[in-house]
């Protein structure tokens, strides 16, 4: 078992609900392959960079989990289907820090 | 003991002492890597505040020549900023 990062880009102009139903979807599909989720993120609506497929903006959400080939395999099968989502970033950590979040919203 | 111990602070206090042309200059321009002092900031792809300004203007990611970074953390520098690049933070 290794822990990885898997960060993933969503459309910007989703309901607040379809959000959620991508969140606990992927949020299943780790716990159901042997895996473990350690800890979700929401980065919220931020402004890309540069332009991909067309859209200016994109919907973050992070996850840090521990798994397996077999978790990477299935995570990644339903994620080149998914329409919803533009593009997607996996990392490998030796070590997790889950007190540091560069993203926290200030208010 | 003593005496030595001054002979040395001498020499390095006026490092652009040369005594001939072809002596190195030493110190004049070399500084520290800045990411490896002690509590450096983590070289990641999510703190970007750290990456942009690693990064020229256009884009390019700046030599080590010029930021004075070491080796090891040049190459981390990299990859982390090609990872930031991929997800559109950068």
């Amino acid at each position: 078992m290794a822990f990885y990062e898997n960060t993933i880009i969503a459309k910007q102009d989703l309901a607040e609900k379809d959000l959620k139903n991508i969140k606990d979807k992927y949020n299943e599909i780790i716990n159901s392959s042997s895996g473990k989720v350690i800890k979700i993120e929401e980065w919220g609506l931020l402004n890309l960079a540069n332009k991909i497929k067309n859209y200016k903006k994109g919907f973050y959400i992070h996850y840090k989990f521990e798994g397996n080939k077999k978790t990477l395999d299935e995570m990644d099968k339903k994620i080149k289907v998914d329409g919803t989502i533009i593009r997607n970033l996996i990392v490998k950590y030796k070590k997790l820090d889950t007190e540091n979040e560069f993203f926290k919203k200030e208010k | 003991m003593k005496r030595k111990n001054k002979k040395f602070q001498k020499r390095s206090s006026n490092s652009l002492n040369k005594l001939s042309l072809f002596q190195k200059n030493d110190g004049k321009f070399s500084r520290k890597c800045p990411l490896s002092i002690k509590n450096a900031p983590v070289v990641d792809y999510k703190n970007i505040d750290l990456l942009k300004r690693y990064v020229s203007d256009n884009g390019k990611i700046m030599s080590s020549k010029i930021t004075s970074v070491s080796q090891n953390k040049q190459k981390k520098l990299t990859r982390e900023i090609k990872r930031a690049k991929i997800l559109g933070l950068l």
